[in-house]
């Protein structure tokens, strides 16, 4: 098996199903190497796929599970990357809350949905992901130079942040779309997975 | 002080909001109504441009204006700036008249020095908030001004330890005299005007004619000062069920935002009406100005200092959508706003939510199975399913499935889009299943503890995501009828009477259906083609469709001079209506 084809069965993994496209887009490589890899690896049955979408299958799963530790074992020595992702939980704590805040609003003892109505009460939200993503850019940064590839996530995480800013407030926490909260679980999922990390929630 | 560059704030005239920001225009609007803020002064909006044309230096006579601004403090205050035996301690805030994103918010505690945390010490008798106050100074000073990576901000942290950590990242130290201090704060919220952020944002929505940000200086009041001080916040009626008796948290000796930031234990306004009955009943007079001045529930936040009572902020309070109704209603009915006002004041939303059938406790309990933190409201009722493609294939066989998962990643999404409800054994109301069940308003629980998701798999459940309950089996629901609730019924009433259009549950008519005409929405990436929208309304007279449930729908229909709309139930968009009639 080749580097790129247990990447795009990783990046698969991360994706859920996907098409070749999103993967490459989320692994920030070539589409038609990315397109032909995962031909490859469908071909030993490594992933499932119709009409163009991709599901990591049962023997892909064990094949990651157990390569994770071989490919991964300089990273997860790497004591600036440990450290990076150290600051990356506490960058997904503030976010987590965040979106909380973005979702519900504290009202006297508990929350309710917010409806959006408050302008302030929203900027005041977008000024805190401004913050929080500047600490992202550089705890991402920091994850980015021992995996150049993570530099991918920083790209998307961007793209979303100017959406946000233009108005377009799905793009905080929508799920169906690349929202902020989407590409920072995709993010999460790869490092868990990249460090052999358990998800405590 | 009229050829000063900078305004202080003193309460007998108001100046435009244009001139001074949003947040010295409300301190402004509190003190000319008589009520006792912290006092202040303000850098106008104009002083914003000067500086950026004066190569973003702050001119002599400015800076002459921020001295007299800080000895209008000290004389109001009886406090001195950067003086360990009486110390004056400020806060400097952007404002520009409309919010935006990028723009420098606050910086608090501004003239802490080695000084004045020794004489802070000896005032409030409280050393470790002293060496608190002066640690969180350096840290919000070294974070928001001097742009250092910090971690977080977290107790047990030393001033001279942050010092050390911003002097290393940024190679600037933090100014250990109070007026540099001032003058760096100063300039951080004029330089964040032209900050890439800021200006991307202005740029998006052409707000280019907008001139700059004022900044406002403030002194700040200590809530720990000794047995009757303390902080709380008051909502002039009850944000939860909107009883117009004012609800209020207390802190007896709690400073800045330990009410909010909910870290402490707080109490009720029992408590503060014993302590100090003078200051409570001061309170809610003063509340009770905001409320009628604003014709809206004000949520206030205040600081007793040494017996004084201190208003630090007002503004309209975020409530449920049953308090939103009771509200608007009793307002109009004292005669604070109209009705047709009253109407316009609940969103469709909040009336859907109240109309919403609601689980019967007394039958319900005995039922119970598992309880965790409840993460997005909402009643749904289904088996119980632990692999989420599982939950998605019999889905879409037509099953109504309850995911249910120890954990949740990106590889359980599409089982929580397919799944009636969400329940976690991991997790709190702040994780990733929480965010991702609220996005797409599933009902869910969140945090029930490890190993009740397998007792839970196969089993038909409701799940109560309001209340973070699960129950075994279909729980019954109570309707909730228009005629239950005496202030429904008059909203109801007046929602009808102020509606532009007749709303309708059925027309023997010839009904014209939008989503059968290609008008639909609901699809995500789905954009209408209004003139098109335009075109078929002509000459029609009753409509239905589930794009008459947005604005830019209603506002069509109303536009074509629609008569009638079938819908069901009626009451959200007859309140759309009215909404959207104002709007125009």
């Amino acid at each position: 098996m080749t580097d790129i084809e247990f990447l795009a069965v990783h990046g698969l993994a991360v994706r859920k199903a996907a098409g070749p496209a999103a993967v490459a887009d989320l692994l920030g490589l070539n589409e038609e190497e990315v397109t032909a890899a995962l031909e490859a690896a469908a071909g030993k049955g490594l992933v499932a796929g119709a009409r163009g979408t991709y599901m990591v299958a049962p023997d892909g799963q064990t094949m990651l599970a157990a390569q994770y530790p071989i490919v991964f074992a300089a990273a997860r020595e790497d004591g600036a990357l440990t450290a990076a992702y150290e600051r990356f939980e506490k960058v997904n704590t503030g976010l987590l809350a965040l979106f909380t805040d973005w979702q519900t609003v504290p009202t006297g003892s508990t929350r309710i949905p917010n409806d959006h109505e408050d302008k302030d009460y929203d900027n005041g939200i977008i000024d805190r992901l401004g913050d929080l993503h500047e600490r992202a850019e550089r705890v991402v940064g920091r994850c980015a130079e021992a995996q150049p590839r993570l530099t991918r996530y920083l790209e998307r995480l961007e793209s979303a942040y100017d959406r946000v800013l233009a108005g377009e407030i799905d793009w905080v926490s929508g799920v169906r779309i690349d929202s902020y909260h989407t590409v920072w679980f995709e993010l999460h999922e790869d490092l868990l997975r990249m460090l052999g990390r358990t998800r405590q929630e | 002080m009229s050829e000063s560059r900078v305004i202080c704030l003193e309460g007998t005239q108001l100046p435009p909001r244009e001139l001074i920001g949003g947040k010295a225009w409300s301190i402004g609007r509190m003190l000319s109504l008589g009520l006792r803020v912290p006092p202040a002064f303000v850098l106008p909006v104009s002083e914003c441009s000067k500086y950026h044309e004066g190569g973003a230096v702050l001119e002599d006579e400015v800076w002459t204006g921020v001295l007299e601004g800080i000895a209008y403090l000290e004389t109001m205050t009886g406090r001195r700036f950067g003086d360990p035996e009486a110390p004056l301690l400020v806060s400097v805030r952007s404002g520009a008249a409309i919010s935006m994103p990028g723009m420098m918010d606050t910086v608090l505690n501004l003239g802490v020095t080695d000084g004045v945390e020794v004489g802070l010490a000896n005032l409030t008798g409280n050393a470790e908030y002293a060496l608190d106050t002066h640690a969180r100074f350096c840290h919000q000073y070294g974070d928001v001004v001097l742009k250092a990576d910090l971690e977080t901000y977290s107790g047990g942290m030393s001033a001279e330890e942050i010092r050390a950590e911003v002097l290393t990242d940024t190679d600037e130290e933090i100014p250990r005299d109070p007026f540099q201090q001032l003058s760096g704060a100063i300039c951080a919220v004029f330089n964040s005007w032209d900050s890439p952020r800021a200006k991307a944002y202005r740029r998006h929505w052409n707000m280019n004619e907008v001139g700059g940000t004022a900044v406002t200086v403030q002194a700040m009041v200590f809530g720990n000062l000794g047995d009757r001080s303390g902080t709380g916040v008051l909502f002039t009626r009850n944000p939860l069920s909107g009883d117009p008796k004012p609800y209020g948290e207390w802190l007896p000796g709690g400073q800045g935002d330990d009410v909010v930031g909910g870290t402490h234990a707080v109490q009720d306004m029992v408590t503060l009406e014993s302590a100090m009955p003078d200051v409570h009943e001061e309170l809610l007079v003063w509340a009770n100005i905001l409320e009628r001045e604003h014709g809206e529930v004000q949520d206030i936040e205040f600081t007793v200092q040494e017996g004084r009572l201190y208003l630090l902020q007002t503004r309209s309070a975020k409530r449920s959508p049953q308090a939103a109704i009771r509200i608007a209603v009793d307002l109009a009915s004292e005669g604070a706003i109209t009705a047709e006002e009253a109407v316009a004041r609940v969103t469709p939303e909040q009336v859907r939510t109240v109309l919403l059938p609601k689980l019967d406790p007394v039958h319900s309990e005995k039922h119970l199975t598992a309880s965790g933190e409840p993460a997005c409201p909402g009643v749904a009722c289904g088996i119980g399913v632990i692999d989420p493609d599982e939950a998605e294939r019999r889905t879409a066989e037509g099953e109504s499935i309850v995911l249910v998962r120890p954990n949740t990643s990106p590889n359980d999404v599409h089982g929580m889009i397919a799944a009636v409800a969400v329940v976690t054994e991991l997790g709190g109301s702040t994780s990733h299943a929480a965010v991702v069940t609220r996005a797409l308003g599933r009902p869910s629980v969140v945090g029930v503890g490890e190993g009740v998701a397998q007792s839970l798999a196969g089993k038909l459940l409701t799940v109560d995501g309001e209340g973070g309950r699960v129950y075994l089996g279909e729980m019954p629901m109570i309707e909730t009828g228009i005629s239950d609730d005496l202030w429904l019924t008059q909203f109801a009433k007046w929602a009808q009477d102020y509606a532009p259009i007749d709303v309708v549950e059925s027309d023997p008519g010839g009904v014209l259906d939008l989503d059968a005409a290609g008008f639909g929405v609901g699809i995500e990436g789905n954009t209408i083609d209004f003139a098109g929208l335009a075109s078929i309304l002509v000459g029609a007279q009753c409509v239905r469709g589930s794009l008459l449930s947005t604005p830019a729908g209603m506002k069509a229909a109303l536009d074509a001079g629609i008569s009638r709309v079938v819908a069901r139930p009626v009451l959200p968009l007859q309140v759309l209506a009215v909404r959207v009639a104002r709007e125009k």
